[in-house]
C-alpha cells in the first residue's frame, strides 16, 4: 500500500523523518518496501530573469549573464549553450543547496566573478526536458522560490500490510496503529452533515450473513466535474488516477479511512431500489473496468429492480456509474462478509482496492461514518443536497472478550515483561479489565476494526510488537529426550549420492513438472499422469512419470555446448495416478555417455562409457540388497515400470531381487536418442526404485573364513556359438558343483579373424583353492576336465587350439 | 707342486691380474676375465686348488696369501661392475624421461548439486541440535496444506501461496513444507523436534529470483513451555553456525496463519558493512527465514492438547541460502544443470 507521509501526518502529527518512521514500522511488523521522495530536494533556488548575456572574455564556451532575482541583479557565468537574455530561469543564489548537498557559493570562473548558478532541470533533481538550462516561461514572479512551484515535499512509502491487518490499509488506519505504538492521540476526524429530506430508496437484504449492513444515501442536484487540485494531488501522490469529483471522493475516503464506498447514478437504477442478493443463472455485469462478466450463480450482488448493478464489494457496473452527466448520486456504504467478497473476486478473477479490503475484513462499525464523510465532501465539491441515509442492518454480534493473564503472555513470548508494561501495551489497542480484582487474570476487548485478536497468543504478539521483539531474550529449549535420526529414504539417498559421485556421476536437479511434449519425446504416455489444473504454461502441465526425460535434456544441453562426456544422476520423485490418489516414488536415475576418464591424450585409457559401466553402477547400488537376477527387459519376468519405453528393448536388463523389479539399465531407445541428438553418443541410462532400496532390512556384514594358502589358476579359451550368452557359461561351470572352485573371471572376448563363422571365443580364468591345504596338480586337472566336459556337453564348447 | 712352483704361479697370476685391464673392462670383458681367473681352469682356481699339494706349514703360510689375492680380485670385479651399473643407470634414467607436464588423468569423480550440499549443511546443523528428519508427500490435500494450518477456505492468506491444483483430483502440490508439521503431529506424540526438508510448488512466473519449484526446510519443536525466546535462541544458533559466529540477527514481527506470534528473521548483510548493497536491497539486512510460535489452532487441528503443549516452527528456502552463500545471481541456474555451473561447487569432493 502506498502511503503519503503528509497525508498520514494529517491524522497523527509526527516529528520523525520518513526514514525513522520506516524503521519504527518495521519493528511493529510493517515492512517498508519502497520509499520515494516527492517535491524539491534543493533550497535557495528562485525564479530569475536573464537581463543580459555577453561572451566570456577568456573562454569560448562560457557566457557572462546578469540575472535579476527581483531584488538584486548579479553576474553569473553560465556554460549552457541555450542561455539567452530575456529568459525566465531557475537561479540558484549563493547559499543555495542543490541535490547531493551541492552548495552554491560565489567564485571566480576564468577570471570572472560568478554569483550563483543558472540551473538545468537535472541539476535540480527533476526529469530532464532539454539540454542546457531550464527555461521556465513567463508567469511566476521574480524571486519566487522554485521549490514552492513544484508542490509540497512528501515521502511516499510502500508499506507492506500483512493479510491479518486490513485495519491498517488506510492512512488513518496506519496512523491509529502508530498512535497506539507511540501512545499519542489521533487527530479528530472532522465532518458533520447537513441533511435535508428523507429519501425513499428501499433496501432489501436477502442474506444478512453475507451483508450484515447496507447503508445508502441519496444526494441530489450534484454537478459532477473535475476534482479540486488538493484532492487530485492526494490521489496522484499514491498512484491513483483522478476520474471525476464523486468517484474521486469515494476513492479518497477508501484510502483515508479504509472503508470502500460506491457511488451509483441514482437515475440509472431501475425501480429506484437496492436489493442485496445472490446472482441468478445467466446474469451478467458490465463492470467499471469495461469488461463483461458472466456471473456464476450464487455470488453476492447489489441489484436494482431488474439486474445486478455491482458485484458486492468488488466492483460496480458501468451502466450505473457516476459520470459528469450525473445529477443524483446514491452513495453506498456497507459491510460485506469477507469470505463472500473473496469468493466473488476469485470466481470472476476480478480484483479491486475494495475487494482487497473487504475480503480481509473491514470495520463493521465504519460504513456510516465513512459514507457521512464522503457525502460531506461531495456536497462541498459537487454541491447538491443530501437526504437522510437509508440503512438495513442485521444485529451485530459483540466479540467475546479474551481472558488471559500476564503470566500466560510472558510464557508465549518467553519474556519477563511487567504487569504494567503488558497491560499498558494492550491498553493502547483495546480495553483491558482486571477479572475479580485479583490482578492475575484480565480480559481484553478488541476494537471493531481488529479481526485478528482471539487468543492469548494473539495478544502476546501485540505485546511483543509494541514492547519490542528485541527485548525478548535468546533461550535454548532443553534437548528433547530422543536422539535425532534420519528417515530410511534419506539414509539411502545419502548412500546413493556418495556411491554415485564416487563413480563419477554429477548430481542434477530437474523440475517435477514437465510438458506433454517432453514425455512424448521420450515415448511416455501423458494421459494417465497427474495433471495440473491451471498450468503456468504447457511446459509445466504434468507431474513426471520418470526422471529420465529431464536427464536427457541435461545431457543434450551440455553436449550441445561442447561437453563430450556426460555423467548425470538425479534423486527425485516420479508420480502416477492410483484411483483418487497420486502415488509418489523416490527414484534415482542416471545417464552416462562419452569417455569414462578425462584422458583424451591417452586414447587407450579413455574408453567410452558402455552398458557394462552402467551395469556396474546398478550392482554397486544394489550391493547389499540381495541376489540380483538379471532379466531382459523384453521378457515377461521383467515386469513393467513407467520408464520402460525409454530403454532399448533388446539391450536393456532389469535387476530383479526377490521377485521384484527394482532397477533397469540399458541403451537409450534409438528413436529417443535421435530426438535428443544423442544418436552417435551411445547413451546408457538407468533407473532405480529408491523407495524399495530404503525399505529393505539390511543385516550387518558377517565375517567369512578365507584362505591365505596359494590358489591355482587355469585359463580356458572356449569356442562357442556366437549366440551363447556368457551367463550360460558361468551357470554351467557353477552347476558342476566343484567345491574348490573359488572364482570365474572372463578375461577375453574374441570373434572375427581365425574364428569359424558364427563362433565366438570366450576366455575364462578359473581359480581353485581350499582353505585347509594346497591343491595338487592332478586334483586341479580333474576339476578342469569335469568343467570342460560339462561345457562341451551343455553348450557344445570346444577348447581353442 | 713344489712351493717354488706355487710361488712362481702366484707371482705370474698376480701380474696377470694386474694386466687384465679390469679397470676399463665392459661387462662382457669382465665375465671373460672372471672365467680366465676363477673358471674351472682359471689361474686363481689353480692356485687355490694346488695349495693341497703343499706341506701343512706351507699351506698355513701361503693359504691366506692366496685367499687375499682372490678377495682383492673379487673386489676389483665388483667395483668395476658397480661402476658399470652406475654408468648404465645414468644413461637409462635419461632415456626413461617422460613428459611430466602432460595433463593429469583424473579418476572420474562426480559432484553433488549445490542445493544438496546446502540442504545437507542446514540439516546437519539442526541434527546437532537434536532435530530429526521428517518427510511428507509432494501431492497433498487441502487439509494438510491449508485448513489444518489455520488457513481456512476463502481466506486471503491463501493468496500469498498461489497453488497448483490437480485436474480432476481433489489434490494440490504442497505450497510449503509446513504440511509435514501436520503429518508429523498426526503420527507422533510430543515432544517433537524435527526438520522437514523437501520440494514445494508455487504457481508463480519464473524469473531470476522466483522458481515455481523450490526447496524448503521446515522446522518444528513441540514441548512444554516453549516461547518466542526459544525460537530466537535456536534460530540465532543455527544462523551463526551456518553463516559464521559473528552473524547478527534481527527478529521482526510478521504474519503467518499457522504461527502466532510470527516473525521474519533477517541477518546483517554479509556482503556489505551494513551500508547497503544490491544483495540486501540497500537495507543492510537480508531476509533469510520466516518463523513463529505454533498457533494453538494448529495444535487443536492435530489433536494435541494446546493448553499443555507449545512450540515453534520455521521455514527456510534452500535456494535462497545457496544463492546467498555462493552468490548465485539467478535461481534458474540451479535447474539448468550446466556442467560449467555445477563444477563450481561441492569443493568437499576435490
Amino acid at each position: 500500500m502506498k502511503v503519503s507521509y503528509n497525508w498520514l501526518k494529517e491524522h497523527l502529527p509526527l516529528e520523525l523523518s520518513a526514514t525513522e518512521l520506516s524503521a519504527h514500522l518495521l519493528k511493529i511488523g510493517f515492512e517498508v518496501a519502497g520509499h520515494e521522495r516527492l517535491g524539491p530536494t534543493f533550497t535557495g533556488v528562485v525564479v530569475g530573469k536573464v537581463v543580459s548575456k555577453d561572451k566570456h572574455p577568456n573562454a569560448d564556451k562560457l557566457s557572462v549573464c546578469v540575472v535579476d532575482d527581483g531584488a538584486v541583479k548579479r553576474t553569473v557565468v553560465c556554460g549552457a549553450p541555450n542561455v539567452d537574455a530575456g529568459q525566465t530561469v531557475a537561479y540558484a543564489r549563493p547559499g543555495a543547496v542543490l541535490p547531493g548537498n551541492f552548495k552554491i557559493e560565489g567564485r571566480k570562473l576564468r577570471g570572472v566573478e560568478s554569483q550563483g548558478m543558472i540551473c538545468s532541470r537535472s541539476e535540480l533533481g527533476l526529469p530532464k526536458d532539454v539540454d542546457g538550462i531550464w527555461i521556465m516561461g513567463e508567469g511566476p514572479a521574480l524571486g519566487t522560490d522554485v521549490g514552492s512551484l513544484l508542490g509540497p515535499a512528501d515521502d511516499i512509502l510502500e508499506v507492506e500490510v500483512t493479510t491479518n491487518r486490513p485495519d491498517c490499509l488506510s492512512h488513518r488506519g496506519l496512523a491509529r496503529e502508530l498512535a497506539a505504538y507511540f501512545r499519542k492521540e489521533l487527530a479528530p476526524l472532522g465532518g458533520g452533515m447537513v441533511e435535508s429530506a428523507k429519501a425513499s430508496f428501499p433496501i432489501i437484504i436477502d442474506d444478512a450473513d453475507a451483508c450484515p449492513f447496507y447503508g445508502a444515501r441519496l444526494i441530489e442536484g450534484v454537478t459532477v466535474g473535475e476534482s479540486p487540485a488538493w484532492l487530485k494531488s492526494k490521489l496522484e501522490a499514491i498512484g491513483l488516477r483522478p476520474i471525476n469529483s464523486v468517484v474521486d471522493v469515494t476513492n479518497y475516503v477508501l484510502h483515508d479511512i479504509g472503508q470502500p464506498l460506491h457511488a451509483f447514478d441514482a437515475d440509472k437504477l431501475a425501480g429506484s431500489k437496492i436489493i442485496v442478493r445472490r446472482s441468478k443463472a445467466g446474469e451478467k455485469l458490465l463492470a467499471l473496468d469495461h469488461k463483461n462478466y458472466d456471473l456464476p450463480e450464487g455470488l453476492l450482488v447489489v441489484a436494482d429492480g431488474e439486474k445486478p448493478v455491482a458485484l458486492a464489494g468488488v466492483m460496480g457496473g458501468e451502466d450505473t456509474a457516476v459520470t459528469t452527466a450525473t445529477t443524483r448520486v446514491l452513495l453506498e456504504g456497507a459491510f460485506f462478509n469477507p469470505a463472500e467478497v473473496r469468493k466473488s473476486s476469485q470466481k470472476t478473477r476480478l480484483r479491486s482496492d475494495s475487494s482487497y479490503r473487504f475480503e480481509r475484513g473491514t470495520d463493521p462499525a465504519a460504513p456510516r461514518a465513512a459514507a457521512d464523510r464522503a457525502a460531506a465532501l461531495i456536497l462541498r465539491i459537487a454541491g447538491g443536497s443530501a437526504a437522510k441515509p437509508v440503512e438495513a442492518a442485521a444485529h451485530r454480534r459483540e466479540k467475546e472478550p479474551i481472558k488471559t493473564s500476564v503470566g500466560k503472555i510472558n510464557s508465549v513470548l518467553g519474556s519477563d515483561f511487567t504487569d504494567l508494561a503488558v497491560k499498558g501495551a494492550l491498553g493502547t489497542i483495546g480495553s483491558v479489565n482486571d477479572v475479580n480484582g485479583n490482578g492475575v487474570e484480565f480480559t481484553f476487548n478488541a476494537p471493531t476494526w481488529r479481526h485478528d485478536l482471539f487468543t492469548a497468543n494473539d495478544l502476546a504478539e501485540e505485546v511483543g510488537r509494541f514492547l519490542g521483539y528485541d527485548n525478548i531474550p535468546y533461550r535454548m529449549a532443553p534437548m528433547a529426550s530422543r536422539t535425532a535420526r534420519l528417515t530410511p529414504v534419506e539414509t539411502e539417498s545419502r548412500l546413493a549420492r556418495t556411491k554415485l559421485t564416487a563413480l563419477g556421476l554429477w548430481e542434477a536437479y530437474n523440475y517435477d513438472l514437465v510438458s506433454e511434449k517432453t514425455l512424448a519425446a521420450c515415448r511416455l504416455p501423458s494421459d494417465a499422469q497427474p495433471r495440473v489444473a491451471h498450468p503456468l504454461s504447457e511446459d509445466w502441465a504434468l507431474l513426471r512419470s520418470s526422471l529420465l526425460p529431464g536427464l536427457l535434456k541435461n545431457a543434450q544441453y551440455n553436449l550441445s555446448r561442447g561437453a563430450d562426456s556426460v555423467r548425470f544422476f538425479e534423486l527425485g520423485k516420479s508420480y502416477s495416478i492410483r484411483g483418487k490418489e497420486v502415488d509418489e516414488v523416490w527414484r534415482v536415475a542416471g545417464i552416462i555417455l562419452g569417455p569414462v576418464l578425462d584422458a583424451r591424450w591417452q586414447s587407450s585409457r579413455a574408453p567410452r562409457a558402455s552398458f557394462y559401466d552402467a551395469k556396474a553402477i546398478i550392482e554397486d547400488l544394489l550391493e547389499k540388497a540381495g541376489a540380483i537376477t538379471w532379466v531382459k527387459l523384453s521378457e515377461p519376468a521383467a515386469g513393467k515400470t513407467a520408464s520402460d519405453p525409454l530403454f532399448h528393448p533388446a539391450n536393456s536388463l532389469r535387476a530383479v531381487v526377490n521377485g521384484k523389479p527394482v532397477a533397469t539399465v540399458g541403451w537409450l531407445h534409438p528413436r529417443i536418442a535421435r530426438g535428443h541428438d544423442l544418436e552417435r553418443e551411445g547413451a546408457i541410462i538407468f533407473d532405480i526404485d529408491l523407495d524399495w532400496l530404503a525399505g529393505r532390512e539390511e543385516a550387518p556384514a558377517r565375517f567369512k573364513e578365507f584362505s591365505a594358502l596359494p590358489v591355482s589358476r587355469r585359463d580356458l579359451a572356449l569356442v562357442l556359438d556366437k549366440k551363447t550368452p556368457y551367463a550360460r557359461v558361468e551357470s554351467v561351470v557353477r552347476a558342476c558343483a566343484i567345491e574348490e572352485l573359488q572364482d570365474i573371471l572372463l578375461f577375453d572376448v574374441y570373434e572375427g579373424k581365425n574364428m569359424p563363422e558364427g563362433k565366438i571365443s570366450l576366455a575364462i580364468r578359473l581359480t581353485f583353492g581350499r582353505s585347509d591345504r594346497t591343491l595338487t596338480d592332478p586334483e586341479v586337472a580333474r576339476a578342469v576336465e569335469t568343467i570342460v566336459a560339462a561345457l562341451s556337453k551343455e553348450l557344445g564348447a570346444s577348447l581353442r587350439g | 707342486m713344489t712351493r717354488a712352483d706355487w710361488e712362481k704361479s702366484y707371482v705370474s697370476a698376480e701380474s696377470a691380474l694386474r694386466d687384465a685391464g679390469v679397470e676399463n673392462a665392459d661387462l662382457l670383458k669382465l665375465e671373460e676375465v672372471r672365467v680366465r681367473f676363477l673358471g674351472r681352469k682359471g689361474a686363481l682356481t689353480d692356485l687355490l686348488k694346488s695349495l693341497k699339494d703343499l706341506s701343512i706349514d706351507d699351506k698355513r703360510e701361503l693359504g691366506p696369501k692366496a685367499q687375499s689375492l682372490k678377495a682383492s680380485f673379487d673386489a676389483l670385479i665388483e667395483a668395476r661392475k658397480a661402476a658399470l651399473e652406475d654408468q648404465g643407470d645414468a644413461a637409462a634414467l635419461q632415456n626413461d624421461a617422460i613428459d611430466l607436464t602432460l595433463p593429469s588423468i583424473r579418476a572420474p569423480k562426480g559432484r553433488l548439486h549445490p542445493l544438496t550440499t546446502t540442504l545437507h549443511e542446514i540439516a546437519r546443523i539442526f541434527q546437532l541440535m537434536g532435530y530429526s528428519w521428517a518427510e511428507g508427500p509432494h501431492v497433498e490435500d487441502e487439509r494438510h496444506n491449508f485448513t489444518a494450518l489455520n488457513i481456512p477456505e476463502n481466506h486471503p492468506a491463501r493468496d500469498s501461496q498461489d497453488t497448483f491444483y490437480l485436474q480432476d483430483l481433489p489434490l494440490l502440490l504442497r505450497t510449503h513444507t509446513s504440511t509435514v508439521q501436520v503429518r508429523t503431529m498426526e503420527s507422533q506424540r510430543p515432544p517433537l523436534r524435527v526438520v522437514c526438508p523437501g520440494r514445494v510448488f508455487r504457481h508463480e512466473q519464473i524469473d531470476a529470483t522466483h522458481s515455481a519449484v523450490f526447496g524448503q526446510v521446515e522446522g518444528l519443536v513441540v514441548d512444554e513451555n516453549i516461547g518466542l525466546a526459544d525460537l530466537k535462541g535456536h534460530l540465532q544458533t543455527f544462523l551463526q553456525k551456518l553463516l559464521g559466529s559473528s552473524t547478527k540477527t534481527r527478529f521482526r514481527p510478521s504474519y503467518f496463519p499457522f504461527t502466532e506470534p510470527s516473525t521474519e528473521v533477517d541477518v546483517k548483510c554479509f556482503f556489505c558493512p551494513g551500508t547497503g548493497c544490491s544483495a540486501c536491497k540497500h537495507t543492510g539486512w537480508i531476509e533469510i527465514l520466516g518463523a513463529g510460535v505454533v498457533n494453538p489452532a494448529v495444535f487443536k487441528a492435530a489433536g494435541y492438547d494446546e493448553t499443555k503443549w507449545s512450540g515453534f516452527a520455521f521455514g527456510i528456502g534452500v535456494e535462497r541460502v545457496a544463492m546467498l552463500l555462493h552468490k548465485v545471481p539467478d535461481i534458474r541456474a540451479f535447474y539448468t544443470n550446466d556442467l560449467n555451473f555445477l563444477k563450481q561447487f561441492d569443493e568437499s569432493l576435490l
